[in-house]
């Protein structure tokens, strides 16, 4: 059964690559930097956290081709590890929210009722509240540890993960095999498990490239209003806020990282439009 | 006659993954002023293309690969954009299939009548499509509409600028029988008192009956017989053509026809239920509520093994709720329904699951009741290991396989998704999923309504095979008398959710007591431009059955629900 | 109608209670309370306890739920720890500055981007299109803080045309502060417009493949009269909400902008009260931004209304 599954399930991978640019295009993206964030070490001699006063504020050079900061360390060595930091707690962040809010949301569309109405109304009130004050008051109530940006960026967005996956889900119940399933006599987990999930991978794969990059930008946002990444780790939003004000004089300094986070978010927006377009998911419609 | 359309070796193909698929190759036609021609053909046959190329409009992805469309003497795909909207507003009109989306839901009736432009005040277009109170209809928004107002509401909008010509996209597909037979005596009369051409889609042969003056049948694109109505029904050329013509079922039919390659007909007659087959299943008093509102009202039923019960009415009668709830799917708010096995009351996740596989359901729409994301072969096995009729994984992928065949499948076919498949395959695996559980009673909902005519013959025959093979209790439900005569042993009319008239097949048909049977039979369309009407005269009347004397009785089990003649003619137009 | 309407209207004032609960428990489940923010770390337990007791901070939950609320209705909040101002009139004054930001990207982005939309929906797989959702993409990859630098590159540092701080406090006129309004409402446009942009682009493609639209064209009708009659209406239905998400976003959207170009206004008042500690100021503004996406919320329903004739008239029978 399993390989039955699998076969059409790899054919059709295949086929959305081949049939979509755009998507592949932004897996490729991401792909080059999950790649430089594992090999940054190789890629680079410069320690991305040593100072060296000697060396602050100096403009790209064929030692330091992005130039160095203020405190002297090598803008590029800083760039490439700044993507371990930004996948790392995204990616885990990502997948937190979007397992939390796949298995609400396809509970709330399955149970409906008072149950669903309840979590509708909880929902809306978390949402209600500004998502960059309540991963403030997280942070500043547990700290700044990568765990707790986790559970924060979790808690803030998985409503909204909720809300698509609940629509989702909730095309799904009325049909004709679920149904079947339903006299069968089958339970709520093997009908969510057997008939639901299957019909909505689509929106849940989309959703997650889709929340990737909404979590990166937030978390770089979090660092650069100082509540996120601790100096002095290489990170993308800290560097742009540690070297806006030498702009004028190192404008490498800052333009390197915000290039590092255009480029991750751009691909991770161009794969989630690609598979959304390639597999006719509508996911802005679906109610995020 | 002077000819208004003149359609010449049109050819349009839509491009899909790099490549010119065509979907009309080479069509010729001619509509002369006045006159109706329909375009005959089952799904994909590419009838509503060719129509709409009457008005210049292609689907998105479409081209004109060859031929010429021209209207009123001016060639369609020549002209600029703003003599193309003139000939729109002016000189062709359409209906289109469903009413309730081709009108725009923000905009109020009137105002979207008002604005084809033309002279005739908006009140009077709809009273001249026989619509109730006109004045304040105007001022309504579509959805405050029946499904048979709106459609009144979209003839009265294409007759608005008086043009020329009419086209008529399945007017009335989609609507229940009565209202559709209004519908289209209101489209006949207004093209003959407008004298109008009207090119006429469909596939339903009585429409076409009914209404053209001419056919064309299309297949695949291709036109394969043109000839006067009356010629082509009674003397039908092409192979095609002949099987199309006899796949209808027929009002007067008493058993199934089977439908031979060359088109020969022959009615197989009806395998009879034995005198002492067992009741097993049993309704009494079922009442069924939603919400507030009643949907079933207290009926009672039996049905023997090896029998057909078939549940006709129209949209809103109950029927298909009485269906899912003995399947388990709603619970009744009264009376007992029971099976030989056991109690039927509870929801299926309550029923024991001995109980629960021996009444299976069928789904009406085939594309939907099957999961997109798994094998069909997985979709048979699953209830096989399930309800435990398969022992372990091998087995269940024999059975599978079995069934399949059974259902006069390939085998091989196991492994396809239902995408893969024509809705006739997927429809024939809905029943051998519902065969897996080794059901003794199938509950059959509606399941042809969504096939093609030729299809949906093939599905009857292996409905009515299995029966005679399995000795299957089936619960049959459909709002198509003339397919009910030919499958059912006993009939059931359900209106509003109350049994109007219960009996043998033959004797509902041969003598229908109750006024409300008799108007579905006399709405029904024969596939015959001859035909007399089955029902002549359909009474004005009243129910006026008294809770201790609800039934005239006229023996053999037929009984007819009490009613009394009443003389107030019923307003026309509101369905 | 009313019925649609009264549903919402108690649907948003269940919501406004179930948030100011939250944000209650949220705020006293922060480490420390007011009474050791106020007297630091090294203050004596007695003293704790004695300005506790004065506070009101010894008794139940929610009691202190039911005073806030009652205070909150009358536009007390309490007293800031860090100013020993009130609450409601410091957070009024920043508010008011922020609202000028919104006003004017409000105006800007949702006028724009929804005019930007439909072009790309109308032209869709046209040059235009590919222009409008290129552009919508890359707005909506990069962070708030990124076009602000940006900007003040380019429009304060490149072309020295506005400022790229403002030097005001929170008690700024608001003729002081409208030069500087411009780069921070210009920063909140871009990211918030991608939004509505694909939103209302989506909308409009879908729509216009409608059934309707196929028919009001077929009536001969102009292309201008399809569109703005016919498409239009059913269109914005769900580009509504989104740009009610969008405008009630705004109230945390502007902390990291109004951060860059150190705006007094209530984003760069939430980041100091979170550095601070300013418990009640916190407080506030979380329920105010409640009250700000309910009530985009509930105009968005209004909104429907008008453009949706079935929510009208629920009432009526065939």
């Amino acid at each position: 059964m399993t390989t039955l599954a699998a076969a059409p399930a790899a054919a059709r991978a295949w086929r959305t690559l081949r049939t979509s640019r755009t998507a592949v295009l932004g897996l490729a993206v991401v792909a080059v930097h999950v790649v430089i964030a594992v090999l940054a070490p190789l890629l680079t001699s410069y320690d991305p956290i040593a100072n060296d006063p000697a060396q602050a504020l100096l403009g790209p050079s064929p030692e330091h081709w992005a130039g160095t900061d203020q405190y002297g360390r090598d803008v590029l060595a800083r760039v490439l590890y700044g993507g371990r930091y930004a996948l790392g707690v995204s990616v885990a962040a990502t997948v937190l929210t979007v397992a939390l809010g796949t298995v609400i949301g396809c509970a709330a569309a399955l149970r409906g009722g008072l149950f669903d109405d309840v979590l509708g109304r909880v929902l809306d009130a978390v949402l209600s509240v500004p998502s960059v004050l309540a991963l403030l008051v997280v942070v500043t109530a547990l700290g700044t540890g990568p765990a707790v940006i986790v559970l924060a960026v979790a808690v803030v967005y998985v409503p909204q993960v909720v809300r698509v996956v609940r629509g989702a889900a909730l095309a799904v119940v009325p049909a004709d095999y679920v149904t079947a399933a339903r006299a069968r006599g089958e339970g709520t987990w093997s009908i969510l498990r057997r008939e639901i999930l299957p019909n909505i991978t689509d929106v849940v794969y989309v959703e997650f490239a889709m929340r990737a990059s909404w979590v990166v930008l937030l978390i770089s946002s979090l660092s650069f209003l100082g509540f996120g990444a601790d100096p002095p780790t290489p990170d993308w939003g800290l560097m742009v806020a540690e070297n806006r004000t030498a702009i004028t004089v190192v404008p490498m300094a800052s333009l390197a990282p915000i290039i590092a986070l255009a480029t991750l978010v751009v691909g991770l927006n161009l794969a989630a439009d690609g598979l959304s377009k390639a597999w006719g998911v509508d996911r802005i419609r679906e109610g995020s | 006659m002077a000819s208004i359309v003149s359609v010449n070796s049109l050819s349009v193909a839509y491009r899909s993954g790099g490549r010119d698929v065509p979907v009309v190759r080479e069509v010729s036609l001619e509509v002369a002023e006045g006159r109706t021609l329909a375009l005959v053909g089952e799904s994909g046959s590419g009838k509503s293309t060719v129509a709409a190329t009457l008005l210049g409009h292609l689907r998105h992805g479409s081209r004109i690969t060859g031929g010429s469309v021209r209207v009123d003497g001016r060639d369609v795909f020549a002209l600029s954009a703003r003599e193309l909207r003139r000939l729109r507003g002016g000189t062709v009109a359409m209906v289109a299939q469903n009413a309730g989306h081709a009108l725009t839901p923000s905009m109020r009736i009137g105002k979207q009548i008002e604005e084809v432009g033309g002279d005739v005040p908006v009140v009077e277009l709809l009273e001249q499509v026989r619509l109730p109170r006109p004045a304040e209809l105007a001022r309504r928004y579509p959805h405050e509409l029946s499904g048979g107002q709106q459609q009144r509401v979209a003839i009265a909008m294409a007759v608005a600028a008086r043009p020329k010509l009419l086209v008529l996209d399945e007017p009335t597909t989609g609507l229940d029988v009565v209202t559709q037979r209004s519908v289209l005596d209101l489209i006949a009369a207004l093209r003959d008192e407008l004298g109008l051409a009207a090119l006429l889609v469909s596939h339903d042969l009585g429409v076409v009956a009914h209404l053209a003056d001419e056919v064309t049948v299309l297949r695949s694109g291709r036109a394969v017989e043109s000839a006067p109505t009356r010629k082509l029904f009674a003397a039908p050329e092409d192979p095609y053509t002949r099987r199309l013509l006899a796949s209808v079922p027929r009002l007067d039919d008493a058993g199934l026809a089977l439908v031979g390659e060359a088109g020969e007909r022959e009615v197989r007659p009806k395998a009879g239920v034995a005198a002492d087959a067992p009741v097993v299943l049993c309704a009494r008093d079922v009442t069924i509520d939603y919400g507030r509102t009643r949907a079933v009202h207290g009926v009672s039923f039996d049905v023997r093994r090896g029998e057909v019960l078939a549940l006709v009415g129209e949209s809103g009668s109950g029927k298909s709720t009485l269906a899912w709830t003995l399947a388990g799917l709603r619970t009744p708010s009264g009376g007992t329904m029971t099976h030989e096995a056991g109690d039927l009351n509870p929801p299926a996740h309550r029923r024991p699951l001995p109980l629960r596989r021996r009444v299976q359901l069928v789904f009406q729409n085939a594309d939907t009741s099957l999961n997109p994301r798994r094998s069909v072969g997985e979709a048979v096995r699953r209830p096989l290991r399930f309800f435990g009729t398969a022992t372990g994984r091998t087995d269940a992928a024999e059975r599978a396989r079995q069934l399949i065949s059974d259902v006069r499948l390939d085998p091989a076919l196991a492994d396809r998704l239902p995408a893969q498949l024509s809705g006739g395959q997927r429809q024939r695996i809905g029943i051998a999923r519902a065969l897996a559980g080794e059901p003794d009673v199938l509950i059959a909902d509606e399941i042809t309504t969504a096939l093609d005519v030729s299809v949906q013959a093939d599905v009857l025959r292996l409905l009515d095979d299995l029966r005679r093979e399995r000795a299957l209790a089936c619960l049959f439900i459909s709002h198509d008398l003339a397919v009910v005569r030919g499958v059912a042993d006993r009939v059931l009319v359900l209106r509003h959710g109350v049994v109007v008239e219960e009996g043998p097949t033959e004797a509902v048909f041969a003598a229908p007591g109750h006024p409300y049977t008799r108007q579905l039979m006399a709405a029904a369309l024969e596939p015959d431009p001859d035909a007399p009407t089955f029902v002549e005269d359909v009474a004005e009347w009243e129910d006026a059955a008294a809770p201790d004397d609800l039934w005239t009785d006229h023996g053999d089990g037929h009984r007819v629900r009490r009613w009394s003649p009443v003389n107030a003619p019923i307003a026309e137009g509101v369905s | 109608m009313l019925s649609f309407l009264a549903r919402r209207i108690a649907a948003a004032l269940g919501t406004l209670f179930l948030s100011s609960v939250l944000v209650f428990l949220a705020v006293q489940a922060l480490p420390g309370d007011v009474a050791t923010q106020v007297l630091g770390k090294d203050a004596t337990p007695d003293a704790v306890a004695a300005l506790r007791g004065q506070l009101g901070l010894d008794r139940p939950a929610w009691e202190r739920y039911a005073d806030w609320i009652a205070g909150a209705t009358h536009g007390d909040f309490g007293t800031s720890l860090v100013s020993s101002r009130p609450v409601g009139g410091e957070v009024s004054s920043y508010l008011g500055n922020s609202a000028l930001i919104a006003l004017v990207t409000v105006l800007f982005a949702v006028t724009g981007s929804v005019v930007l939309g439909i072009l790309a929906g109308l032209y869709r797989d046209r040059w235009p299109d590919h222009v409008i959702s290129t552009a919508a993409l890359v707005g909506m990859s990069v962070p708030e803080f990124v076009v602000a630098t940006v900007l003040v590159l380019c429009f304060s540092v490149a072309l020295p045309w506005f400022p790229a701080v403002v030097l005001y406090g929170p008690d700024a006129t608001v003729g002081q502060l409208l030069p500087a309004v411009w780069l921070p409402a210009l920063a909140l446009a871009v990211v918030m417009a991608a939004y509505i942009v694909r939103m209302t682009r989506t909308s409009v493609i879908d729509v216009m493949a409608g059934e309707f639209v196929t028919t009001a064209r077929l009536k001969g009708l102009s292309t201008w009269r399809v569109v703005t009659r016919h498409a239009l209406p059913s269109a914005l239905l769900p580009t509504l909400h989104v740009i009610a998400l969008n405008v009630a976003w705004l109230a945390g959207g502007v902390a990291v902008v109004e951060n860059v170009f150190n705006y007094p206004g209530i984003g760069k008042l939430m980041l100091s009260s979170v550095q601070n500690r300013d418990l009640p100021v916190i407080q506030a503004i979380a329920l105010i931004s409640a009250v700000v996406y309910v009530v985009c919320n509930l105009a968005a329903d209004l909104g429907a209304m008008a453009l949706n004739p079935r929510l009208r008239t629920r009432g009526r029978t065939r």
